[in-house]
């Protein structure tokens, strides 16, 4: 008897705990409903005392109208152009020194280690002078490559790869040095096949990274066909007044690739981050 | 060797990346290009493309390429590019900001203006672009705080003549307010989106028209913390304390509640008339700003169009750039229809213009529209106050000490630069 | 364990050298040029002079220094906390047996993936007091609506609020990281020995995922820090100044006030508390673990 009664207190404890999971989960992906939501009413409907909660007219007005008037697609694709370019670098660049971080005991790692930390703790703003002039001097100012240039240099992506390589034995690495294998083919032949996982995570990182970067991009690329998407986005916002349903359409859209790009590629990330800890 | 392979394949990828978006320019034509930043984004930069547009069809010497940068970080860019000598050849400076600008960074132009042109601009806005006695640029537009007001409120109130002064505003505000249920005042006294500088451009009106100033005459000393500034200060407070204005009101909420029909008088400058006149279902009327004391000066800002100082100066583009800033200005009445008051003689008397509802009014309100005091200091000084008003406004402190505070803090402000 | 053959540190330097010729031109350059920038009085536009510690001195005499400051540590201190442990039970709950939690892992992360222009405008809106979602649905239920962003008691929790649902994901990925490491054999002995489920939480989980809440810790810290652009965009710092963070004032001092040397001295006090706090959360808690 008392083992029933106890079946079905656990039966509608895990009822309940599930049902709760589900409202959180829906909590959690609201704000983004609203969003569409908003997207799709005219802006007389947004701003009123009378709450609708779907649209009662459902238009595409506003998407038509960041599509017709703005460079909307071409924005699109420069952030492409910008986010692959930084993406692509900061591996090239990270997983290297991340190597040598994790497994390399030489003179001075932890001062190099505490200088990529500290990339980390800089304001920007105190940057953009100096940078700005930088690129000058290299007669780059306006271009696509200016705007990635300085978000190559990921510090939390050395700090997610230097993780996962601390987790991969010494044992294997002594074997290969055994068998005559030095550095370089070490990390080409092990660490990198053995990181894929970290390596993943880091690439979509600095991916969105660069895609959400706001305003280094504003400041470097003069063109306004040139922007990038998080730029464009951000002149829908009016001089005097703000227009939401417009607004929140160009956010959808600019939002959407990335969201997309995410979906593809969820578990690689997610497993990715979380395979991080193979370390004992 | 594969991994290795791969590597090297990226990395030509990323170079080559590198080098599409290295290599630019090499377009050829006979025309003269010129670049043209702005800060108008959203409703204002609809009015402003088309003019732009308007401008390329007018002439096939010149192609202007407009490219527009939203407010909050206009002037992040534009310093970081005067600084490198990288700005475009015609921008958009309020002539507020000026006086950080002067000094090196834009060109003075009084020899390549042509005298007719400028004895065609009305003198107040042209003389506040005058720095150290050169001029420095030309004025576009003057955008004077004005006040709009809900017809259809004030008739079921009752109100059939205008308030004069600020005890009648208060009245008429909370008749409003007893006899519809709605808002009598709309002030914005809280910062969301956009600062609370209403308040500040309110503030500084008023003492105005008791006689004073904000600034001492030659913009060293805070000069508010007296009589005049009290009873602003009063009226303000006043408003918020009565009921009759929202409190923890922000701009693009006073902005929505007028567009809804909730408040009946609502104080903005002339740039929101072009959004409240597309505005379904709003009757409202506008008139410069009251008297609510002695006069109606009212604060002013104005957009001027200037020419950055280049590494490599290009005459035929100065000259090209002269005869735009000469065509907007002339063509006034295209950007009056956001609201915006012309600078020009010739265009307040075009038939164009003068079909524009209120816009005759406003520029009786541009004569008397008071400039931004002439100091660098001048940005910090505004914001701090808005922010020091929004507080006094929005918890109701005692007017004598938080006007000595405001004081003190913007003394030490000018003090700095 | 390094390998014999004593060519660490050569192979060190060429490991790190690709990072470190990027990091060099694009951080430490602009970061020297920033350090002594702020030994001058500078605007950006003409010529600096140099007045040696003044910028320093100056900002010690601040109120609205010190009163960003405060913000920011307001700041920090509210969402560090809540911003771990919702990572941490997040991770516990996709960690666990639930058949939701595919589906909770990736509704907990996709915020993240937003720009925080995207997050903040879409906030703002959510919270605008007469408009906004949330007020609309407290007036259907008969309440008053609440001044979200534009009251001094409500602001800073409400952009905190936002920055949760942004950026709880990533932590929860990863604790969810360190969650995994721990061996099931632990727990299973655990359950034989009567352990209730709070029970395998508090004397488990907790004690094992430590690394990893250091970890998640610190880079809390630091983003925490330098929080600017949700607050800019939801609140402007106000209402009445009182949610402007130092990011916020080091950007304003420098780019609309003019005063590029007095930013960059702010900028260097801010990098400097938050490098003090980040290595001594280090050696603390990095010790203790051990």
């Amino acid at each position: 008897m008392e083992n029933k009664d106890y079946k079905t207190i656990k039966r509608v404890r895990w009822t309940i705990t599930r049902v709760l999971e589900l409202l959180l989960v829906l909590a959690w992906i609201f704000p983004l409903v609203w969003m569409v939501i908003t997207s799709l009413k005219l802006e007389s409907e947004v701003v009123t005392r009378e709450f609708t909660f779907l649209p009662s007219n459902p238009t595409l007005a506003n998407y038509i109208k960041a599509f017709t008037s703005t460079y909307i697609l071409k924005w699109l694709l420069n952030s492409l152009y910008i986010s692959t370019f930084t993406m692509v670098l900061t591996i090239a660049v990270d997983a290297p020194i991340a190597y040598a971080l994790a497994k390399i005991h030489f003179k001075g790692r932890e001062v190099l280690f505490w200088l990529v930390m500290a990339g980390m703790m800089v304001p920007f703003q105190v940057l953009i002078v100096p940078l700005y002039q930088q690129f000058n001097s290299y007669g780059m100012i306006n271009s696509l490559a200016a705007a990635a240039l300085p978000r190559v240099a990921l510090p939390i992506g050395i700090f997610i790869l230097k993780q996962f390589f601390e987790g991969i034995p010494d044992a294997l690495e002594e074997a290969a040095f055994i068998d005559g294998a030095n550095r370089f083919t070490i990390f080409a032949r092990i660490i990198l096949p053995l990181g894929k996982a970290a390596i993943t995570t880091v690439v979509i990182l600095s991916f969105i990274n660069a895609w959400n970067d706001f305003l280094w991009p504003l400041i470097i690329i003069n063109d306004s066909v040139k922007y990038t998407i998080t730029v464009g986005i951000a002149n829908f916002q009016g001089t005097h007044g703000t227009q939401y349903s417009l607004i929140m359409a160009g956010a959808v859209v600019a939002s959407l690739p990335q969201l997309i790009f995410f979906l593809i590629f969820r578990r690689k990330i997610i497993d990715g981050i979380a395979m991080t800890g193979i370390k004992g | 060797m594969k991994k290795l392979l791969t590597v090297l394949a990226l990395l030509l990828i990323a170079l080559s990346l590198f080098a599409a978006g290295a290599k630019e320019e090499a377009k050829s034509s006979e025309k003269i290009e010129l670049t043209f930043w702005s800060p108008f984004t959203g409703g204002d930069g609809e009015f402003f493309d088309a003019m732009i547009e308007a401008f390329n069809n007018s002439q096939d010497e010149i192609v202007m390429k407009n490219d527009m940068v939203k407010f909050d970080d206009y002037y992040t860019k534009l310093t970081t590019a005067l600084a490198a000598k990288t700005a475009p050849d015609v921008i958009v400076v309020h002539q507020g900001n000026m006086p950080n600008y002067v000094n090196g960074s834009l060109l003075a132009l009084d020899d390549l203006v042509s005298k007719d042109i400028l004895d065609d601009f009305q003198s107040a806005p042209l003389d506040a672009c005058r720095f150290n006695g050169k001029l420095y640029s030309l004025p576009l537009d003057v955008h004077p705080i004005v006040m709009y007001y809900n017809t259809d409120i004030l008739k079921e109130a009752g109100i059939t003549k205008l308030p004069q002064s600020a005890e009648e505003f208060l009245a008429a505000a909370k008749q409003v307010k007893e006899k519809t249920g709605k808002w009598g005042l709309g002030i914005d006294n809280t910062t969301g989106t956009y600062k609370a500088y209403t308040l500040t451009r309110l503030f500084f009106s008023m003492i105005a028209q008791q006689g004073g100033s904000f600034l001492n005459s030659d913009n060293t000393k805070a000069n508010f913390n007296n009589e005049m500034g009290v009873k602003a200060l009063d009226f303000l407070k006043e408003a918020v304390a009565m009921g009759v204005n929202p409190n923890e009101l922000d701009y693009d909420a006073a902005m929505n509640m007028f567009k809804l029909g909730e408040v009946a008088f609502y104080f903005n400058g002339v740039w929101a008339t072009g959004t409240l006149e597309q505005t379904a279902g709003l009757n409202f009327k506008a008139s410069p700003l009251p008297a609510f004391f002695n006069d109606g000066s009212c604060w002013a800002g104005s957009h001027t169009l200037a020419i950055p100082v280049q590494k490599n100066q290009d005459p035929a583009k100065v000259e090209a750039a002269i005869k735009f800033i000469d065509w907007m200005t002339a063509n006034g009445e295209l950007w009056a229809k956001a609201g915006h008051i012309p600078t020009r003689k010739s265009v307040a008397e075009k038939d164009s213009f003068k079909a524009l509802p209120y816009r005759s009014d406003y520029v009786a309100a541009a004569a008397v529209a008071l400039p931004t005091p002439s100091t660098p200091a001048w940005d910090e000084v505004y914001g701090t106050s808005s922010d020091m008003l929004e507080a006094a406004v929005t918890k109701n402190q005692d007017s004598k000490s938080a006007l000595a505070a405001m004081e003190k803090k913007v003394n030490e402000i000018i003090a700095s630069y | 364990m390094g390998i014999p053959g004593n060519k660490d540190l050569r192979d060190g330097i060429l490991f790190s050298l690709p990072f470190m010729i990027i990091f060099a031109l694009f951080m430490i350059f602009p970061l020297v040029f920033g350090l002594i920038i702020s030994f001058y009085k500078w605007d950006i536009l003409s010529s600096p002079s140099f007045i040696g510690l003044k910028n320093y001195l100056d900002l010690f005499k601040d109120e609205k220094f010190y009163s960003s400051l405060w913000h920011t540590l307001e700041f920090v201190l509210i969402t560090t906390p809540v911003l771990l442990f919702l990572g941490f039970v997040m991770a516990l709950m996709v960690t666990g047996k639930s058949p939701l939690k595919g589906l909770m892992e990736t509704v907990f992360f996709v915020p993240y993936i937003f720009s925080m222009t995207v997050v903040s405008t879409l906030w703002a809106w959510l919270m605008q007091k007469d408009f906004g979602f949330f007020n609309q649905v407290i007036k259907l239920c008969g309440g008053t609506g609440v001044s979200w962003l534009t009251s001094e008691k409500n602001a800073m929790w409400s952009v905190s609020l936002a920055t949760f649902w942004w950026t709880a994901g990533f932590n929860m990925v990863l604790f969810t990281a360190g969650i995994k490491q721990i061996s099931k054999e632990i727990y299973e002995s655990a359950v034989v020995d009567g352990a209730s489920y709070l029970q395998q939480v508090f004397h488990i989980t907790i004690p094992l995922v430590s690394s990893t809440t250091v970890l998640c810790l610190i880079l809390q810290v630091i983003a925490s820090f330098n929080v600017f652009g949700q607050v800019y965009v939801m609140t402007g710092g106000g209402p009445a100044g009182s949610t402007r963070v130092l990011v916020q004032y080091i950007y304003e001092a420098g780019f609309k006030y003019f005063k590029m040397g007095y930013s960059a001295a702010m900028s260097y006090i801010l990098f400097l508390i938050i490098m003090i706090i980040s290595v001594l959360q280090y050696v603390l808690l990095g010790k203790k673990k051990d």
